[in-house]
């Protein structure tokens, strides 16, 4: 077997619980990002913003729930609204149930809705999920490297067909634009927190890894015998020779990549209606026409001149670049934005030159 | 509501319509009515298993029974089967007008674009009904009125009304609409939902059987109401409801109210009587000044004695003294107020 000892038993294991914590992180940045940006959107679309909360709240009351379920707890009372969710279990339990029914309702909502999207996934991109096995592997199989490649390697793998399904997505297709309101709606609400009018306490990236580093610190057994188990599982597969270690941490890889694309669904039409915004009167609604409308006569265009493989990702290209386009040429034209010093110098003699004549 | 039709010292506080997504029981019927007719327009057309519908009455019998499924479901849940009948309807029609028309072999066009055409329609009407709508809330009433063809009308006294049940929905809640129901002291506004189960038994095979029948039903009191005797769906939800509830506060009267009431009705009627007494005693003052000249007091005494009995006399004798007392005390006030200021 390659490579050192020390780096088999000790370092190898943290290979890919070192790549989803860095999505994670990512994800987490990510979160923080669309929060700032709602958060600008909020006055002016109140609407959206508590649509937003519903979801998050819904993702969380819907995880907190699991946790009971899972646990065993029993659930006594389950509300949703707007503003607010609550999940109360029937009965009390403590130490390592009540610990994993924190870890759902903390953890949870940033790993399981997503994870749902994933299943679904699968019916539209099965080659994507493959993970690959060490014997695919020359050398190094079982090393913090070794480990890390495979991991790499089996991300790889779905991030490239879920790319290349993205790009090739059929919005005429009522399971794709499906599931392409479903990656929009898992972007909105995602994150476990309350955007809007009423603020009871700051509720920020910071607030949430805190509320997981004390329910690691609170119980820090359960979480030495998590780290054991890990390690436990790691040397079965090294024993076995077989990648059931490295599979459970590329779910958990190909979860926070939905996770992270359909954090950048959301961004875009946040970014979207930001823009739109500042561009006055009924020529706000210009974009919206060119979005809906590029796409179709581009796929009507391609119905008779056939473009063979790339029919869905040029109809695609075609109405993004279009609503750019005509997204810039308003904002520039029909707005204040994007007028620059010297321009608005010019403007200020000219028409100063125009007082002065009179 | 124009100025005719205001009572007297009525004024407006609001007139309200309904929130254009209110209508989402409806509205929905015509969502699911396009999403199935895109769908199935795409199905017949582009989809992978368009060779299944290649005969005409395959898309009949899916589009059909999709359709009745569907509004089986929804009128099991909303216990309306109106749901059901529509839906036959738009079945029946739109099958009656494809043999009518001879379109059978245009059914793959025909039927996607009929659907989408009913349910452009359903919308049209779900809007009509919703803009016939309108709430108006006065300082003395809540006026209701709604109706496409037949107008209905309803006028709600604040006093009159005795409880107030409010429901926000999810999108409700997104949007910041919400229904307000006003139930009367005749309990109008109040509805009941309905549940029936019944089961059967069968005792005993082949020759001798014995069959039971039994059933149990419910009947829960809620409150509910047609759109147009509601304040439906109205936005923004909060400001409405704190204002009709404040509007029903200041114009229903709590017990210490109507205690305070009885207590002033009493002093009125007291003060009537003092005024009346002092009334007649005045006249006979002024009718018999003379007989007083020996000894006025008695004679006055056997006078009023005479007139209105002795205890009402000696009551009327009191009085003037309180009176007397209350005015010297008054007097006293005033010129305390004056040395103060």
């Amino acid at each position: 077997m390659e490579g050192s000892p020390i780096d088999i038993v000790v370092f190898a294991p943290l290979a890919p619980l070192l790549g989803v914590l860095l999505f994670w992180f990512i994800q987490l940045l990510f979160i923080e990002s669309q929060k700032y940006f709602l958060n600008k959107i909020s006055h002016k679309h109140p609407a959206f913003c508590r649509f937003t909360n519903f979801l998050g709240i819904l993702f969380q009351t819907i995880c907190h729930a699991l946790g009971y379920t899972v646990t065993k707890s029993g659930i006594s009372e389950f509300y949703i609204s707007v503003n607010y969710g609550r999940v109360a279990p029937k009965k009390e339990k403590k130490g390592i149930f009540e610990w994993v029914s924190n870890a759902f309702l903390f953890v949870g909502p940033f790993f399981i809705p997503a994870f749902l999207t994933v299943v679904i996934l699968y019916f539209f991109i099965p080659d994507g999920f493959s993970i690959v096995t060490p014997d695919q592997l020359i050398n190094l199989k079982y090393t913090f490297g070794g480990q890390l490649t495979i991991f790499g390697i089996s991300l790889f793998n779905f991030a490239n067909s879920f790319f290349y399904f993205l790009t090739n997505l059929d919005l005429l297709h009522p399971a794709q634009l499906g599931f392409l309101f479903l990656l929009i709606f898992l972007g909105l609400g995602i994150r476990p927190s309350h955007i809007g009018e009423e603020k009871p306490h700051k509720v920020d990236m910071i607030y949430e890894l805190r509320n997981i580093w004390n329910l690691i610190s609170h119980k820090p057994l359960y979480l030495i015998i998590l780290g054991a188990l890990v390690y436990l599982i790691f040397y079965i597969s090294l024993y076995l020779n077989t990648s059931i270690y490295v599979a459970i941490f590329v779910i958990l890889g190909w979860v926070s990549i939905i996770s992270i694309i359909s954090l950048f669904v959301s961004h875009l039409i946040i970014f979207f209606i930001r823009i739109v915004d500042e561009i006055p009167r009924f020529w706000k609604y210009v974009p919206i026409i060119v979005l809906l409308s590029s796409y179709i006569i581009a796929r009507a265009l391609f119905f008779y001149f056939s473009m063979h493989d790339y029919v869905y990702s040029t109809s695609l290209f075609i109405m993004l670049f279009s609503t750019f386009i005509v997204t810039f040429l308003l904002y520039r034209t029909k707005s204040d934005k994007f007028k620059t010093i010297r321009e608005m110098k010019l403007l200020k003699k000219k028409t100063q030159g125009d007082a002065d004549e009179r | 509501m124009n100025g005719e039709d205001l009572l007297k010292n009525e004024k407006l506080e609001k007139v309200l319509s309904p929130h254009p997504l209110s209508f989402m029981n409806y509205q929905s019927l015509c969502i699911f009515l396009i999403v199935w007719g895109v769908l199935i327009g795409w199905l017949i057309n582009f989809s992978e298993w368009r060779s299944f519908f290649e005969s005409e009455w395959i898309v009949f019998m899916v589009w059909a029974i999709v359709l009745l499924l569907v509004g089986i479901f929804a009128s099991l849940v909303t216990i309306r089967w109106r749901i059901f009948f529509l839906y036959l309807g738009v079945i029946v029609s739109g099958i009656g007008l494809v043999l009518w028309l001879g379109l059978q072999k245009d059914v793959g066009i025909f039927i996607p674009a009929y659907t989408v055409l009913i349910s452009i329609l359903g919308f049209l009407i779900v809007e009509l009904y919703r803009r016939s709508h309108k709430y108006i809330i006065s300082n003395q009433r809540l006026v209701f009125k709604g109706g496409i063809i037949t107008k209905q009308e309803r006028t709600l006294r604040y006093d009159k009304i005795s409880d107030i049940s409010a429901k926000q929905g999810v999108l409700g809640q997104i949007f910041g609409f919400g229904t307000i129901i006003p139930i009367s002291q005749s309990g109008f506004g109040l509805g009941a939902d309905k549940s029936f189960a019944a089961g059967g038994v069968q005792v005993g095979e082949k020759k001798a059987k014995l069959m039971g029948i039994f059933g149990g039903g419910k009947e829960v009191q809620t409150p509910m109401s047609r759109s147009y005797f509601e304040l439906h769906g109205v936005h923004p939800y909060k400001e409405v409801k704190k204002l009709v509830e404040e509007l029903v506060q200041s114009n229903v009267i709590t017990p210490y109210q109507q205690e305070q009431v009885s207590f002033q009705k009493q002093q009125v009627d007291l003060q009537k009587e003092m005024r009346d007494l002092l009334k007649t005693q005045s006249q006979i003052n002024e009718e018999e000044p003379a007989k007083d000249s020996d000894s006025p007091q008695a004679t006055k005494k056997t006078e009023e004695e005479q007139i209105f009995g002795p205890e009402q006399a000696n009551i009327q004798r009191e009085m003037k003294d309180l009176l007397k007392m209350r005015d010297g005390s008054n007097n006293n006030d005033d010129f305390q107020d004056e040395g103060d200021s």
